[in-house]
């Protein structure tokens, strides 16, 4: 008998894009949430069991009490570390979205062919390994790299830039990493966007570039919100990238935890960076609940 | 006569090999309201998105009061336009969506309040100005586009089928809005249908397109009354088509002969012959019924009657096996309505016949 079992399906969906829409009936909800288990019993063992895991050890290692907290914010180095992870978050971000905008308005304009084949390539970037790909950028960045050396040669520099161990190298690897992501959550808005109503705002009297700010860009606002608080929290976490193109001077917060876990066996003070982390991190995610809603913040 | 207010002169466009639009050329005074009619796919649209400027014209020319319009990009040719789909921007109200044009231009505030009132007192709808889109009816949203693309006072309004989304009924409320929006504006408008009965009520004069071209230009009456080739007799109302044999022809004046050998004088001759085959254009509600037997007009049986309310729609089969329509308006019926199976004579005046025949 495929009907129910179809039905519970289709709720199950219903609530999952809606957001908080009513269960019709006790039997329905129940019915609707079985497909769902297996991977919220994974999120709760992989992921709910260890966050809570680390937080108990931050309060109860070595001893009961505040004091890994007190600790960490005791150190200069913590607030360095964090005030650095924050400043190459919202740097990345903000390239990120200066970069993405302009894509997504030629996705937008583009004859189909063209839009598909730029999409492709971005999004095909993402299937290569990351590591690899990080690699790669240590190799171009070098001082005697690829761009250091074609920029000499063009006579546009005397001196080798300082492109990697600083805040460029780690913004330059991770803006290329993140630019997939920010085009991915302006797919749906982009693809809800009708040429006609561009048309319709030139023969009003708009510009490429009023049309640009007054009807694009309000259009794309939550897709491009979402996308952006996305790569934030990303960035924000992020290890691979920052420890391989940044230098020892700027370490980033994913950073600390490592050293403090491997070379300090620190796992007290560690939980207790991990869970700021995390509890900034949720705020963000809240705040922009309340400005566009579930559905804005979860990217749809 | 001094030069049109917009003349479109033998503009063509081809994509791959086809061609949308052939050779269209007309002229358009200002104030007039012109309708494009005609099959889907007959290039109508195409026509009108030159005009617009969003599609090129592969050659040709469209002079707005003797200056092309070509090289002006589709922002700045004052052009109004409203879409078949609904194309209000969804994240601003009503009355945002029709300041929208006026915000552009940097007018200044109170002109553009003031605008906004008026237009949304012309489309009537004063109540709904702080609504978004997606909380209008479709006809709503129609007649907010309509506002919008008339705030700016724009020399031309374009509109390409902006009522095949809706109901019949509506349809009709929404006519009669954009007619009276027409004459107390007085703006030029280029109507797209392909709802003939639409471009009747509508229009002051019909383009009627076929294949790229247009078949017919004129009023409602000339196409009708006068058409051009089959073509149009066969799209604009209904029409019975007659394979006729020629007997004489003088100037616009025929004989022809009926399959069945009747005769039928005075015929008029189409302006443009309809192929090789003489064919003989018949009006249902031009014709009407005699009581079998001798006499004039084409023998024929009924075989359908049915009752329309304000006529009675007969089908009559002929000697040569051929179904005609006939329509009897009832003020016109003289006693009880033919039945089933009667043997009748269908009956016309020569001069309401129209022949098409390469002569
Ligand atoms: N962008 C395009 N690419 C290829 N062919 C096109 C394009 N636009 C229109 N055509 C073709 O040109 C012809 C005319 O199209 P057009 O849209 O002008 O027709 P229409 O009269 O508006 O029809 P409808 O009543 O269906 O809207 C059609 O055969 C259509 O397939
Ligand atoms: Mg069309």
């Amino acid at each position: 008998m495929p009907a129910p079992g179809a039905i519970a399906v289709r709720e199950a969906q219903g609530t999952g894009l809606a957001g908080a829409r009513p269960a019709r009936g006790a039997r329905g909800r129940g019915e609707g949430f079985a497909p769902a288990v297996p991977a919220l019993a994974l999120l709760l063992c992989c992921f709910a069991l260890p966050v809570l895991a680390l937080l108990l050890r931050s309060l109860l290692d070595p001893r009961p009490g505040l004091e890994n907290y007190a600790a960490l914010l005791a150190t200069g180095t913590y607030y360095r570390v964090l005030a650095n992870t924050f400043l190459v978050a919202g740097t990345v971000t903000a390239v990120t979205v200066l970069l993405g905008l302009p894509l997504a308005w030629f996705l937008a304009v583009a004859p189909a062919f063209w839009a598909r084949l730029v999409f492709g390539i971005v999004v095909l970037s993402m299937w290569t390994n990351l590591l690899a790909r990080t690699y790669a950028w240590m190799v171009l960045l070098q001082s005697t790299g690829v761009i250091n050396r074609a920029l000499i040669a063009l006579g546009l520099v005397s001196a080798p830039l300082p492109l990697i161990d600083n805040l460029t190298g780690v913004t330059i690897g991770m803006v290329y990493i993140m630019l997939p992501f920010m085009v991915l959550s302006l797919r749906m808005p982009l693809a809800a966007l009708d040429r006609e109503t561009f048309r319709a705002a030139a023969l009003c009297g708009a510009s490429r570039w009023q049309a640009f700010w007054r009807v694009f860009l309000p259009l794309l606002m939550p897709g491009l919100a979402s996308g952006a608080l996305m790569i934030f929290v990303m960035a924000l976490g992020y290890y691979i990238t920052p420890s391989l193109l940044g230098g020892t001077s700027n370490m980033m917060l994913a950073e600390l935890i490592a050293q403090l876990v491997q070379s300090l066996l620190q796992w007290g003070v560690a939980g207790a960076a991990a869970f700021v982390l995390l509890a900034i991190t949720l705020s963000l995610y809240a705040v922009q609940v309340r400005l566009f809603g579930v559905r804005g913040a979860a990217g749809g | 006569m001094s030069a049109p207010f917009l003349s479109i002169a033998r503009i063509a466009k081809s994509y791959a090999g086809t061609k949308a639009v052939d050779e269209v050329s007309l002229d358009i005074a200002e104030g007039e309201f012109v309708t494009f009619l005609g099959p889907s796919g007959s290039g109508k649209s195409t026509t009108l998105y030159i005009i617009a400027g969003f599609v090129e014209p592969s050659a040709g020319e469209v002079l707005l009061g003797g200056r092309s319009l070509l090289a002006v990009p589709p922002h700045q040719r004052g052009i109004g336009m409203v879409f078949q789909r609904y194309t209000l921007f969804p994240h601003l109200s009503v009355a945002e969506n029709i300041a929208f044009p006026l915000r552009v231009r940097r007018r200044p505030r109170a002109e553009i309040a003031d605008k906004v009132d008026e237009m949304l007192r012309l489309v009537r709808l004063e109540g709904m100005r702080g609504r978004r889109p997606g909380q209008l009816s479709g006809g709503q949203q129609q007649r907010v586009a309509l506002a919008r693309a008339l705030a700016y006072d724009p020399r031309i309004l374009l509109m390409d089928e902006p009522l095949s989304a809706l109901d019949k009924k509506l349809r009709e409320e929404i006519q009669g809005e954009i007619r009276r929006v027409h004459v107390e504006t007085g703006v030029t408008v280029l109507y797209v249908t392909h709802d003939q009965e639409e471009a009747l009520r509508l229009s002051d004069r019909i383009a009627l397109f076929n294949h790229g071209r247009i078949e017919q230009v004129g009023d409602g009456r000339d196409l009708y009354e006068r058409p051009a080739s089959a073509f149009v007799a066969g799209f604009i109302g209904n029409s019975n088509f007659l394979p006729v044999r020629v007997v004489a022809a003088a100037g616009r004046h025929a004989v022809v002969s009926c399959p069945d050998g009747f005769e039928l004088r005075g015929v008029r001759v189409a302006a443009r012959p309809a192929g090789a085959e003489p064919t003989l254009m018949l009006r249902p509600e031009r014709l009407w019924l005699a009581p079998g037997g001798a006499g004039e007009g084409i023998a024929g049986t009924v075989v359908d009657a049915a009752f329309l309310g304000d006529c009675i729609a007969y089908r009559v089969r002929t000697g040569w096996a051929q179904d005609l329509a006939v329509r009897t308006p009832l003020a016109a019926l003289g006693g009880a309505p033919a039945g089933v199976g009667q043997e009748v004579r269908v009956c016309c005046e020569g001069r309401h016949a129209f022949l098409f025949a390469a002569l």
